[in-house]
């Protein structure tokens, strides 16, 4: 024991650490000209939140995951500092980095009810129903009542004062019902699930509800035109099949519905389709369609290996750089290191958390955790692989770096049900005395 | 329980490759495709970025400011302190002039990057420039060509630095900017102001060629300088009518004579001894159809053209291009590397219009200098076509190209062309024992070299030589 040392007084040094990073960020950014105090403040209070967010759940109890609150506070910095360098577009205010500060705080507050609220894992997973006409519902309600914004109608407007993006707590609910219903079910379908013609089967009598959320889900997304999430949802879907029944068929299968779908979706829809050929030749429409991605890609190569250096770079001219391309940003003006480290940083989250997956004590608590892990690391594979034209350019949000208050409060959520589920079988973060 | 452990340790692989495949392609749209993608012509930051780093600024060989900057609003824009002389180096643009060659340097990008510069500064900043233009004889020059359409073009003879390139007509950089109609009419003046003539104009070159056969027929041992010719008015050399400007003929004349005194039929005789083959090797030689390596934008410099020297006509196009006619056209340039080699015993170099590139600080990051293009031809075929200009100058056509107390070995040439009235030209270099400067100088349909273009020459070279 004597060699593991004080998890909670690293996780401190790291919080600190992470606030250092912030604190370098932000005097880089005011010798390009700025207000250094606004930025400080909102740096400050970043990560002073999370550190008395790590104090408070350690009175608690100190068996918790002390990894994942110093990663997402890096991230959280960066991407406060990114949107004050960015400012908000037309105006050249800074509202955006001190609303995303103000979302931070609100997401840490959840997170920490979250972490007080849920005593027993277990018992989210009896609302596994209830989680998934909820997150039907939701979408559905999206669908039909949804406000249009940059062309996508993804937002609901909560009694004409907030609007939010269902699709971010539909993702959580959709997590809770996967895990519920396999932790519950995942035996019958293991057992009843063969393998003809080399494709993995399923019993239709224990599936089913299993498939009608997800085709609801997937319809809607279709129909909303919502591609990313579309992959999001089925990857989730194949991943959770995968961990049920341990057949990599279902993998096989998922692609090849989602490149079926793809194209069918491609070919009804002129928007998705546009997607599709831009994503295949931007250059083929360089000042209209292809704007988006080009610029993108400018924005990569200007940064380079070392990058400009932040507020020295040319950002702005990213299109919607704040959200969706917030990572060709953070590639111009930190270059090529600054991208790998934050792709490093989303590497080691989706780690820890497929970790607390892997070491949980009981089946909902691993397959919650891994179905939180693999939704957090599609969503920033598909987002930065938008911008990096690995796949077509989707419409969401980075997790902890994109602006966005319905990304943040969720993420910080799925945050604080991770550790909830390591809390079951982490080691004590405090040496024992001796 | 174990079996779901191990599954999600299998599932945990996927991502994790996923991330190490968006790695990779950092690497390559940031490192492998950035240059590519930095050229691209939709890339809006090329054309941003000089209106948001403090950009560098031009200067003259002697300390002039050329293209300065001064920030109005917020941006910067450009000024232009010697507009007139400087026009068509300093363009009126960023895509016209020096300016996209001097891209990176002025806007302090790729090798000319200054992170510590850009920091203390508080945004990027751009590298000065100093050219080799010497901005006093710019100045005659411009002043010299006024009311003409010409070129002149002067370098230095040791180092191979262009000190002087002026074209006229001119224009002035800050009005043609103004508006769409003004633009319009700038582009559309039939005299041409934008086309900067030392290196885009082509031109036959007329007599001042005959530089070139003298050197190739006595390097290839053809002919020595006191060979004798007999010229009678008109001849017909294979197949084509030779006209001399001696309307009675000069009768019998040695090779220094011809080249003092301008004999077309003597080098229609030695172009056609010397053979097609052997022609073309020596224009290879002297690089005569080279565009310049100078850094304007794509598409500036032009190279020359020469006559094809095949089928029927073969052998009339070479005995034309020998003394200057014919299809061949040249930059004037062209002409004056032509006298660089002669005046630097054979040894051919490339020109340089870049003294350097510093930091704001003055820290020099870049140094210009001349490239060796090796040895055009022997070192005895050029001191002996040295001396043969030096006797032109002193008792043949290029009377006024003479310096007082110097030497000058010079050309002259009155080309023939479709627009009317000769092209004047005139080529020197001086002093003829150890050269310092060549001059160059050709006026559009001006009339006899000797008259109209060496005088320019002249007063040029005497400018350079201090004299």
């Amino acid at each position: 024991m004597s060699l593991i040392p004080d998890a909670r007084r690293v996780e401190l040094s790291l919080l600190v650490f992470s606030a250092l990073i912030g604190a370098l960020a932000f005097v880089l950014s005011c010798l390009a000209g700025g207000e250094p105090v606004a930025h400080a403040t909102r740096v400050m209070a970043v990560v002073g939140a999370l550190i008395v967010a790590a104090l408070l759940m350690d009175l608690l109890d100190d068996r918790r995951d002390h990894l994942l609150l110093p990663l997402v506070s890096v991230l959280c910095c960066l991407g406060v500092t990114i949107l004050w360098r960015l400012g908000d577009p037309g105006t050249g205010q800074h509202v955006a980095a001190s609303k995303q500060v103000i979302w931070i705080l609100l997401g840490t507050a959840l997170m920490l009810m979250t972490y007080y609220g849920l005593d027993d894992v277990r018992s989210l997973g009896r609302l596994k129903y209830a989680a998934g006409i909820l997150a039907v519902v939701l979408l559905g309600m999206t669908m039909l009542w949804g406000i249009e914004k940059n062309g996508a109608r993804l937002w609901l407007s909560l009694f004409n004062f907030v609007t939010f993006q269902p699709t971010e707590l539909a993702k959580l609910l959709m997590a809770v019902f996967l895990a519920g219903y396999i932790a519950d079910r995942g035996e019958l379908l293991r057992r009843t699930s063969a393998s003809r013609l080399g494709l993995p089967t399923v019993e239709l009598r224990y599936a089913a509800p299993l498939l009608l959320m997800v085709f609801f889900c997937l319809a809607i997304f279709v129909l909303q035109r919502d591609l990313g999430a579309a992959a999001l949802f089925l990857g989730l879907f194949i991943a959770m099949m995968y961990l049920a029944t341990g057949r990599k068929g279902y993998g096989v299968v998922g692609i090849a519905v989602f490149i079926v779908g793809a194209l069918v979706a491609a070919a009804v829809f002129p928007h998705v389709g546009d997607r599709i050929s831009i994503w295949l030749n931007p250059w083929a429409d360089p000042t209209g369609k292809g704007y988006q991605p080009l610029q993108a890609l400018f924005a990569l190569a200007a940064g380079g290996v070392t990058g400009s250096g932040l507020g020295l770079g040319m950002a702005d001219l990213i299109p919607v750089a704040h959200s969706d391309f917030i990572f060709a940003a953070v590639a111009e003006e930190l270059g090529l290191l600054g991208s790998i480290a934050v792709l490093l940083l989303y590497t080691l989250i989706s780690f820890r958390a497929y970790q607390i997956a892997w070491s949980a004590t009981d089946r909902f608590g691993a397959l919650l955790a891994a179905a939180l892990a693999t939704i957090f690391a599609l969503q920033s594979i598909i987002v930065i692989g938008g911008v990096l034209r690995l796949i077509p350019v989707t419409g969401m949000t980075l997790p902890f770096l994109s602006y966005g208050g319905t990304s943040i409060v969720c993420n910080f959520i799925a945050l604080g049900l991770l550790m909830v589920v390591a809390r079951d079988w982490m080691p004590a973060g405090r040496r024992p005395e001796s | 329980m174990r079996e779901l452990s191990r599954a999600i340790r299998k599932l945990a692989m996927v991502p994790l490759a996923g991330f190490l495949a968006l790695c990779l392609l950092c690497g390559w749209w940031q490192v492998v495709r950035a240059v590519r993608l930095q050229a691209d012509p939709n890339n809006k930051r090329t054309l941003e970025r000089p209106r948001r780093v403090i950009p560098g600024e031009v200067y003259s060989s002697d300390g002039e400011l050329v293209l300065g900057a001064q920030e109005e609003h917020g941006k910067w824009v450009r000024t232009y302190p010697i507009a007139e002389a400087f026009c068509h180096l300093t363009g009126y643009n960023d895509r016209s002039g020096l300016t996209p060659g001097l891209l990176d340097a002025l806007t302090g990008q790729g090798c000319y990057a200054d992170p510590w510069d850009d920091l203390t500064y508080g945004r990027p900043v751009g590298c000065d420039v100093v050219l080799t233009i010497n901005a006093r004889a710019q100045r005659l020059a411009t002043r010299l060509l006024r009311g003409q359409r010409g070129a002149v073009i002067a370098l230095d003879a040791q180092t191979g630095a262009i000190l002087c390139m002026a074209s006229a007509p001119t224009y002035d950089p800050r009005n043609v900017t103004q508006s769409t109609e003004l633009f319009e009419v700038f582009r559309n003046d039939p005299a041409s102001p934008e086309l900067f003539r030392p290196i885009q104009g082509l031109y036959p070159p007329g007599s001042v060629l005959t530089i070139l056969t003298a050197a190739a027929t006595l390097d290839a041992g053809i002919v020595k300088p006191d060979t004798n010719f007999t010229c009678g008015s008109v001849e017909w050399i294979a197949g084509s009518q030779v006209r001399c400007r001696h309307s009675n003929g000069y009768g019998q004349l040695s090779l220094t004579r011809a080249l003092a005194d301008s004999c077309n039929i003597a080098f229609a005789k030695l172009g056609q001894q010397l053979g097609p083959k052997r022609f073309a090797d020596y224009v290879a030689r002297f690089h005569l159809l080279d565009a310049p390596k100078l850094p304007f934008g794509e598409g500036v410099v032009q190279a020359g053209r020469m006559a094809e020297f095949v089928g029927d006509n073969a052998e009339a196009e070479l005995v034309q291009t020998a003394f200057g006619q014919g299809k061949t056209l040249v930059t004037p340039y062209a002409i004056a590397v032509l006298t660089l080699a002669i005046a630097r015993e054979g040894r051919q170099l490339a020109p340089y219009l870049i003294e350097e590139v510093h930091t704001k600080r003055g820290k020099v990051l870049k140094r210009g200098g001349a490239t060796s293009l090796g040895q055009a031809v022997s070192r005895q075929a050029a001191s002996d076509v040295a001396g043969m200009m030096v006797e032109c100058v002193e008792t043949g056509t290029g009377g006024r190209l003479a310096v007082q107390e110097v030497s000058v070995a010079g050309k002259t040439g009155s080309a023939q062309n479709p627009q009317g009235v000769p092209h004047a030209w005139a080529t020197a270099f001086a002093p003829a024992q150890s050269p310092r400067v060549v001059v160059t100088v050709i006026v559009e349909n001006a009339g006899a070299g000797g008259v109209v273009a060496a005088p320019i020459v002249q007063q040029v070279m005497a400018l350079l030589l201090n004299k």
